[in-house]
C-alpha cells in the first residue's frame, strides 16, 4: 500500500495514481470550506481590509494600527494553518477508505465547517451561529444513518493493524505532505486570482489589491510547499516508530519497557481503536489528535484576536456582541466550576449559584462605597480599586472555604439527598443577601462597583512606586467599553481550562473518578472520601467566586434580584449537555445554553416585530405570545431530548461515552458474577456507621 | 517498598510462638444488624507470615467479618487490632494507612479505568500529591507521578508480562481471572502488612485456581505479606492455609490446623457432610 | 411514594400540581363558578359540581403523569441516575411554561366559595379547613391501606426494593410503575384542587416552590415511608407558621422573609444527623 516510489521528483507534478486520489479527496475537501469562507463570507474581506488599511486607510474598516496587526496575523495563521493541514491530511490517509469514504468525507465537510459558516454569517452573530450549527449538525447526522442505512452501507471498521514506520518512509510521507499542500495552495491562488479578476472586470477592484493579486499567486504555492513540509513532519511525528524492543523476562525486573507496539498488539479491539485514532498512517486522518492540533491553532487565533476582527465579519455592532461573550465568558468559568464537582467527582450540585453570589458579593461589599457604610473605613476610590485583582483571588478562595462548609454537610448522604441538600444552600444563600440588606442593599442593589485599574498614566499618581509603569497605555474599564473585559475573561478561561486539565490528570483527579465509579473500592484503596469531595466542592466554589467577581466588576451595579436560584438549573444543563467531564464539552454547553437564553429567543421576538419575517403572522395570531416567555419550556425541552439521546452530551469524554454506551459496543468479558455498573443497585451508598 | 525477596518467609509456622506478637486481633467481635446477630464474639488471631483462611457455610458471616476489619462496619462490642493498635472507628481509609489492604467479593474494581489507573489509584496513600501539587506541577511531583508508575508497572508484573503489556487497557474489557489480579495489584499498590482476600478463587475453574494458588503463595513468600482469606473451595483452604478458623452462623465453631480442622465433627456437621464447598458463592 | 418506586426525584411534581390548580380552575369556569361572580351560597348542586371537579382534576394530572413518565423517565430507566434527574427538571420547566402560555404570567384568582366557619373555643375555623384534612386524612390512610394491605400495593413495595427479582416473580414494573405514576400524579391533582378550595389565587410558578416544600417534608420523614411523610408535613407546617410569626424586630424583614431558608435549615440539620431522614429505614449495602 505503501509504495515508495521510484522516481520522487517526478512524483511532485505527476503523482502516482494512489496519491492522485487521496489529493483530488483531500483537496476538494477543503477546498470547499476554505473558499465558502473566503468568497462567500468574509475571508476575502479581512484580506483586502487589511492590505487597504495598509495602503489606503481610508477604505478599510480596520482603523488602528493594533487592528490591522491583529487582523493581518489572524489572515495569515489561518491560511498557513489550513495548507499545511492539508499537507497533514494527505500525508496521513492511508488510502485504505474508498469512494464513499471519500463522498462521505465531502458531505461531512459541509456539515461541520460550510453549515456553520453560512449559519454564522446569516445570523451575523456568532454564539447564535454556532448554536444552530448544533441543530444542523444533529439534523445531518440523523440524515446521514438514514442514508446509511438505506444503502446498506456501513463504514468499514477502523484498521487496526499497526505499522511501524523507518525513517525512509518517513521521508516518503513527508514528500506527500508537500505535494499535496503545494497543489491545494496553487489551486487556491488560481481561485483568488480567478475571483480577482471578475472583480476587476466589475471594475470594483483597485490597483493595490491587483498588485496583491499578483504577489499572492507567486507566493501561495512556494509557501504550501514549505508549510506541506510542517504537516509532513507533525504526521511523521505520529508514526510508530522502531521502538526500544522492551526484553520480558519471565516475573522480576520488568520495569515498562515493553514497546508501544507491543503493548497495542495486546489490547483489546475497542481499546486498540482508541489508541490507533490517533496513529499515522489512519482511516479517518480527521479524527486524529494531529489535525487537533491545527484546529486548536486556528480556533486560538480567532479567539485571540477577535475583537480585532469582528467588525470585518459582523458589520457594525461590535460592542454589543462583545458584551454578550463576555457574559458568555462567566457562564464557561461557571460551566467549568461545576465540571468538576458534577463531572469529575460525581457530586450532584443543585445549588451552584450561591457560590457565584459569594463571589459577586464579596467584591460588591469591598469595592464600592458600601465598604465604607459597612465597616466606617473610608477608602480612597483613587487606591482602593486596585485591590480588584487580589481581591479576584481572595474572593475565589472565601467561596472556596464556603464550598468546605456547604459541602460538609452532605458527605454521608446519597446521591439524591445531596442534591436537596445543595439546593437548599442555593436557596438560602441568596436568601442571606436578600434579606440583610442593611449590609447588601438587597434588591436596591449595590452601585457604583470599580472597575479595575490597570498601569497607566492616569491611574498611577497615587501609587508613586510604581510610577516607572505610567508608559503603559491606559485602558478603559468602563461598563461601555467591553474590550479589556473580553481578554480578562479570555485569560480567566485559559487559565480555568489549564486547572481543571491539571487536577484531572492528577492524583486528586484520579481519586474523584474513583469516587464516582465506586466509593466503597476507592475508600478500601485508601482515599479519604472526605478530603476529596470537600476539595471538590472547594474548587467548583472557587471558580465560581472568580467568575463572581469578575462579573460585578463588570456590571458596576449588583442586586439579589439578579440571582434567581433556577439559575443553578441553567449551570447545571450547560454541563450536562455538553458532556459531563468533558472539558470541550462544556465549552459547547454554555455556547449553547448561553445562546438559547439570551440571544436567541430575543432574537425571535425582534424579528418577528419585523412585518417582513414569516414570525410577524404568526404573532399576529397569538398576540399576547413572546418568544422569550418560553424560554423554559424551550430549555425543557432541549433537556428531555439531550437526556432521551444523548445522554453522554454533545461531546462527551472518552469514559463518558464508554460508560454509557457500553452495551452497544462489542461483549466485555465480564464474569457472570459481577454487577455490570448500568444495573439499579450499584450506585447505592453505604451507611458507614 | 516491597522487594521480591525470595529467601524471606519458607515454611509454615506450625505453632503460633508466644514471643512474637499477632499482627491481627479479633477479640470477642461482635456485630448486630438490630436482631439480627451477624457476628457474635468471634476471636481469633493472625500471626506475621501466616495464611490464614475463614471458612464456613454461607451465611456464616466471613464477609461481614472482613468488613468489620477493613472499617466499613463498626463492631457492636469487642476489639480488632492491628500490630497492638486498635483499628476500632477509624474509616476504610484510614485503615489502609496502618497497613493492610482487601479485594471484595465481587471484585470491585472501576470499571472505566485502564489497568494502569487501577493501580495508580491504589497507589493513593503512598502519593503526597494534594492540590496545589497538581496544579502546579513542582519538579518533586513530576517525578513522583513517574515514579508512581514505575511502581504500578512494577505490581502489575507480579503477574507476569501480561498485564503489564495490557496496562492501557479498560478493566471492563479483561477475562475475570486478570480482574482478579489486577484487584490484587491495585491492593498491593498501597504497601499493606496485611491483606485481606475476599473468595479469590471464586468463580475459576481448575487450571485458573491453581494459578491463583501459586500467586497467593508467591505473596506470601516473596513479598513478605500476610493473608487472611476467606475461601469456599476446603480442596485451596487445606492446601495453602496454614491456620484455618471456621465460623457458623456468626459465631467460630472451629479453629487450628488444617489437618484438625478437617476432622471436627462441629465443622462437618456443619456442612452437613458436603465434601468440597462446591456450591459456588454467595453474599455472606 | 414515586420516589420509593423508582428512586428518581420527581421535580416535576409540584409543577403537576400546579397543573392541577389550573385544571380545577378550568372545570369551575366551565360550570360558571367564576372568580368574578362567586357563588353565594352552597347548594347540593353546588357541592355536586365541586365533587365532579375534584375527580376531574384527579383524572386529568394522572393521565399527565402517566404519560410524563412514559416519555421522559421510563426511557432513561438504566442510565446512570443523573440521566432522569435531568430530564425531570426538564419536565418541569416545560410544565411550567407550559402554565404560563394557558393562563398568562400573573395571580390568577379563584372564585371564593361560601363555605361557614365553626367556632370552636376562641378560635374560629372555616369550614374548608376541616373539609381539606378530612380529605387529606382520608387520602393518607387510603393511601397506606393500599400499599400495605392490597396485592398492587405490594406488587409496589417488591418494585421499589428489588426492581429484577419483581420482575422475575412475575410483576409487570412497567405496568406498576405506570400505575404508582398514575396515582401520585392524580394525588398531586387533588391536592390541585383542595388548594383551589382555601387559597385565594394561582400562579404558574407555585408548583416549584410547594414542590420543593413537600419533596422536603418527605425527605425530612424519611423516603418511602409513608407515615413519615405525614409527620414531616406536620413538622414543616409548624415550624412555617412560627417563623413566619417572627417579628420584623428579631430578623430583618421579619420571620415571613425567612420561611423558606428556616424550612431549609431544618432539612439540613434532619439529614445531617439522620441521613435517611426521621422515620426512614437504614439500609446498609451489602458489601
Amino acid at each position: 500500500m505503501l509504495n515508495v516510489p521510484e522516481s520522487i521528483d517526478g512524483g511532485l507534478l505527476a503523482p502516482d495514481r494512489s496519491l492522485r486520489a487521496l489529493l483530488v479527496k483531500w483537496l476538494v475537501a477543503l477546498l470547499i470550506p476554505v473558499v465558502v469562507f473566503t468568497f462567500l463570507w468574509s475571508g476575502e474581506a479581512l484580506e483586502n481590509n487589511v492590505l487597504l488599511a495598509i495602503f489606503s486607510p481610508q477604505n478599510s474598516i480596520l482603523s488602528d494600527v493594533p487592528s490591522v496587526v491583529q487582523a493581518g496575523i489572524f489572515c495569515a495563521v489561518f491560511y498557513a494553518t489550513v495548507i499545511a493541514l492539508v499537507g497533514y491530511l494527505v500525508a496521513a490517509d492511508n488510502g485504505r477508505r474508498g469512494r464513499y469514504g471519500t463522498i462521505e468525507l465531502w458531505a461531512d465537510m459541509i456539515a461541520y465547517t460550510v453549515a456553520p459558516i453560512l449559519l454564522i454569517s446569516w445570523t451575523n452573530d456568532l454564539v447564535i451561529g454556532l448554536a444552530l450549527s448544533v441543530i444542523v449538525i444533529s439534523i445531518y447526522l440523523f440524515v446521514r444513518k438514514r442514508v446509511r442505512d438505506v444503502l446498506h452501507y456501513s463504514p468499514p471498521a477502523p484498521l487496526t493493524d499497526i505499522q511501524v514506520f523507518d525513517e525512509e518512509q518517513r521521508g516518503f510521507l513527508i514528500r506527500k505532505a508537500r505535494i499535496g499542500s503545494l497543489w491545494f495552495a496553487a489551486i487556491f491562488a488560481i481561485i483568488s486570482l480567478i475571483a480577482d479578476i471578475i472583480f476587476l472586470l466589475l471594475g470594483s477592484l483597485s490597483t493595490i489589491l491587483l498588485i496583491w493579486a499578483a504577489i499572492r499567486t507567486l507566493v501561495l504555492p512556494i509557501a504550501g510547499y514549505f508549510l506541506g513540509w510542517l504537516g509532513g513532519i507533525v504526521a511523521a511525528r505520529q508514526t510508530l516508530r522502531e521502538g526500544t524492543n522492551g526484553t520480558t523476562k519471565n516475573g522480576t525486573s520488568l520495569s515498562g519497557k515493553v514497546s508501544k507496539r507491543q503493548q497495542l498488539e495486546g489490547l483489546s479491539t475497542t481499546r486498540a481503536r482508541e489508541e490507533a485514532r490517533n496513529l499515522v498512517p489512519n482511516d479517518q486522518p480527521l479524527q486524529n489528535r494531529g489535525t487537533l492540533r491545527f484546529c486548536i491553532v486556528i480556533i486560538a487565533a480567532f479567539v485571540l484576536f477577535y475583537p480585532a476582527l469582528d467588525p470585518v465579519f459582523f458589520a457594525f455592532g461590535t460592542n454589543g456582541r462583545l458584551v454578550g461573550y463576555d457574559d458568555l465568558g462567566y457562564y464557561v468559568i461557571l460551566a467549568l466550576g461545576l465540571n468538576i464537582v458534577v463531572g469529575f467527582a460525581g457530586l450532584l450540585d443543585l445549588g451552584y449559584v450561591a457560590f457565584f453570589v459569594l463571589g459577586t458579593y464579596t467584591w460588591a461589599l469591598v469595592g464600592s462605597d458600601q465598604f465604607t457604610v459597612i465597616t466606617g473605613i473610608v477608602t480612597n476610590p483613587q487606591i482602593w480599586p486596585w485591590l480588584f485583582w487580589p481581591m479576584l483571588i481572595i474572593g475565589a478562595i472565601i467561596a472556596a472555604l464556603w464550598g468546605v462548609l456547604l459541602g460538609a454537610p452532605t458527605l454521608r448522604l446519597r446521591g439524591d439527598y445531596l442534591a436537596i441538600v445543595t439546593l437548599g444552600f442555593g436557596e438560602i444563600i441568596p436568601l442571606f443577601f436578600q434579606n440583610l440588606d442593611k449590609y447588601t442593599k438587597g434588591t436596591s442593589g449595590i452601585s457604583g462597583i470599580y472597575h479595575p485599574l490597570t498601569p497607566c498614566a492616569s491611574s498611577l499618581p497615587s501609587i508613586p512606586w510604581l510610577r516607572f509603569l505610567s508608559w503603559l497605555p491606559c485602558i478603559d474599564w468602563s461598563s461601555y467599553n467591553p474590550v479589556p473585559y473580553y481578554y480578562l475573561i479570555l485569560a480567566i478561561i485559559v487559565l480555568c481550562i489549564f486547572a481543571n486539565l491539571r487536577l484531572r490528570d492528577s492524583r486528586l483527579g484520579r481519586a474523584w473518578i474513583a469516587i464516582r465509579e465506586d466509593e466503597i473500592a476507592a475508600s478500601s484503596s485508601g482515599i479519604n472520601l472526605v478530603k476529596a469531595k470537600l476539595f471538590a466542592f472547594a474548587a467548583g466554589a472557587f471558580f465560581a467566586g472568580i467568575a463572581g467577581a469578575y462579573h460585578a466588576a463588570k456590571l458596576g451595579t449588583v442586586a439579589s434580584s439578579d440571582f434567581n436560584t433556577t439559575d443553578s438549573f441553567v449551570y447545571l444543563a450547560m454541563v450536562v449537555i455538553g458532556g459531563l467531564g468533558s472539558i470541550p464539552g462544556v465549552l459547547l454547553g454554555a455556547v449553547i445554553v448561553y445562546s438559547l437564553n439570551q440571544l436567541i429567543l430575543a432574537q425571535l421576538d425582534s424579528i418577528a416585530t419585523n412585518p417582513g419575517s414569516f414570525l410577524y403572522g404568526f404573532k399576529q395570531l397569538f398576540p399576547s405570545f413572546n418568544f422569550t416567555d418560553i424560554r423554559n419550556l424551550l430549555f425543557g425541552l432541549l433537556l428531555i431530548a439531550i437526556m432521551l439521546f444523548r445522554p453522554e452530551g454533545l461531546i462527551p469524554s472518552a469514559r463518558r461515552r464508554r460508560e454509557l454506551h457500553q452495551h452497544a459496543e462489542e461483549a466485555a468479558e465480564v464474569g457472570a458474577l459481577d454487577e455490570p455498573p448500568g444495573a439499579p443497585g450499584f450506585e447505592e451508598e453505604i451507611r458507614v456507621e | 517498598m516491597m522487594s521480591f525477596d525470595q529467601t524471606r518467609f519458607t515454611g509454615t509456622p506450625a505453632v503460633a510462638e508466644p514471643l512474637v506478637r499477632a499482627l491481627l486481633e479479633l477479640d470477642a467481635v461482635t456485630k448486630q444488624f438490630g436482631g439480627l446477630k451477624a457476628v457474635e464474639a468471634v476471636t481469633f488471631k493472625v500471626y506475621p507470615g501466616q495464611i490464614v483462611s475463614i471458612i464456613g457455610p454461607n451465611g456464616a458471616g466471613k464477609t461481614t467479618v472482613f468488613n468489620l476489619i477493613t472499617g466499613l462496619y463498626r463492631p457492636s462490642s469487642g476489639d480488632i487490632r492491628l500490630a497492638g493498635q486498635s483499628l476500632i472507628g477509624l474509616s476504610p481509609d484510614k485503615v489502609v494507612l496502618r497497613g493492610l489492604a482487601r479485594t471484595f467479593q465481587n471484585i470491585r474494581l472501576f470499571n472505566n479505568m485502564t489497568v494502569l489507573e487501577n493501580v495508580l489509584v491504589g497507589l493513593h496513600t503512598q502519593l503526597k500529591a494534594g492540590i496545589v501539587g497538581s496544579l502546579f506541577r513542582p519538579p518533586a511531583i513530576v517525578r513522583e507521578e513517574a515514579n508512581a508508575r514505575k511502581r504500578a508497572i512494577e505490581l502489575l508484573s507480579f503477574f507476569g508480562t501480561a498485564l503489564v503489556e495490557r496496562q492501557e487497557e479498560y478493566v471492563m474489557n479483561l477475562s475475570y481471572a486478570d480482574r482478579r489480579r489486577v484487584e490484587i495489584a491495585r491492593a498491593l499498590a498501597a504497601n499493606p502488612r496485611l491483606l485481606l482476600l475476599d473468595e479469590p478463587t471464586a468463580g475459576m475453574n481448575e487450571a485458573e485456581t491453581l494459578e491463583a494458588v501459586k500467586y497467593i503463595r508467591r505473596l506470601r513468600d516473596e513479598l513478605g505479606l500476610t493473608i487472611l482469606l476467606i475461601e469456599h473451595k476446603l480442596t485451596v483452604t487445606m492446601g495453602i492455609s496454614d491456620h484455618i478458623v471456621v465460623l457458623d452462623h456468626g459465631r467460630k465453631i472451629a479453629e487450628g490446623l488444617p489437618e484438625q480442622v478437617r476432622h471436627n465433627e462441629e465443622v462437618i456437621a456443619a456442612y452437613l457432610g458436603k465434601p468440597t464447598g462446591a456450591q459456588g458463592r454467595t453474599a455472606d | 411514594m414515586v420516589y420509593g418506586i423508582i428512586e428518581l426525584i420527581n421535580f416535576a411534581h409540584g409543577d403537576i400540581f400546579m397543573m392541577g390548580t389550573l385544571v380545577t380552575l378550568t372545570i369551575m369556569n366551565w360550570f360558571g363558578i367564576v372568580a368574578e361572580n362567586p357563588p353565594q351560597s352552597l347548594t347540593w348542586d353546588l357541592v355536586a359540581k365541586l365533587i365532579i371537579t375534584a375527580i376531574g382534576s384527579f383524572l386529568v394530572c394522572a393521565i399527565l403523569g402517566v404519560i410524563i413518565e412514559r416519555v421522559a423517565y421510563r426511557p432513561l430507566r438504566n442510565a446512570p441516575r443523573l440521566a432522569p434527574l435531568i430530564s425531570a427538571i426538564g419536565v418541569s420547566l416545560v410544565l411550567q411554561d407550559t402554565g404560563k402560555l394557558w393562563k398568562g404570567n400573573t395571580d390568577i384568582p379563584f372564585p371564593s366559595l361560601p363555605f361557614g366557619t365553626f367556632q370552636v373555643g376562641a378560635v374560629s375555623i372555616s369550614s374548608i379547613t376541616v373539609f381539606m384534612l378530612l380529605i387529606a386524612l382520608i387520602l393518607m390512610v387510603g393511601l397506606h391501606l393500599l400499599v400495605t394491605r392490597t396485592r398492587l400495593g405490594r406488587a409496589m413495595r417488591a418494585v421499589a426494593q428489588d426492581r429484577e427479582a419483581a420482575a422475575l416473580m412475575g410483576v409487570n414494573v412497567n405496568r406498576i410503575i405506570s400505575i404508582t405514576f398514575f396515582i401520585g400524579a392524580g394525588l398531586a391533582g387533588a391536592a390541585g384542587f383542595i388548594y383551589s378550595l382555601q387559597f385565594p389565587n394561582t400562579n404558574f410558578s407555585i408548583g416549584y416552590d410547594l414542590g420543593l416544600v413537600a419533596f422536603t417534608c418527605a425527605v425530612l420523614g424519611g423516603i418511602g415511608n409513608i407515615v413519615g411523610a405525614m409527620v414531616g408535613g406536620l413538622i414543616i407546617g409548624i415550624v412555617r407558621s412560627l417563623v413566619s410569626e417572627i417579628p420584623g424586630t428579631v430578623l430583618p424583614h421579619g420571620g415571613d422573609a425567612w420561611v423558606s431558608a428556616v424550612v431549609y435549615g431544618v432539612l439540613i440539620l434532619i439529614l445531617v444527623f439522620r441521613p435517611s431522614g426521621l422515620l426512614g429505614q437504614q439500609t446498609p449495602e451489602k458489601v
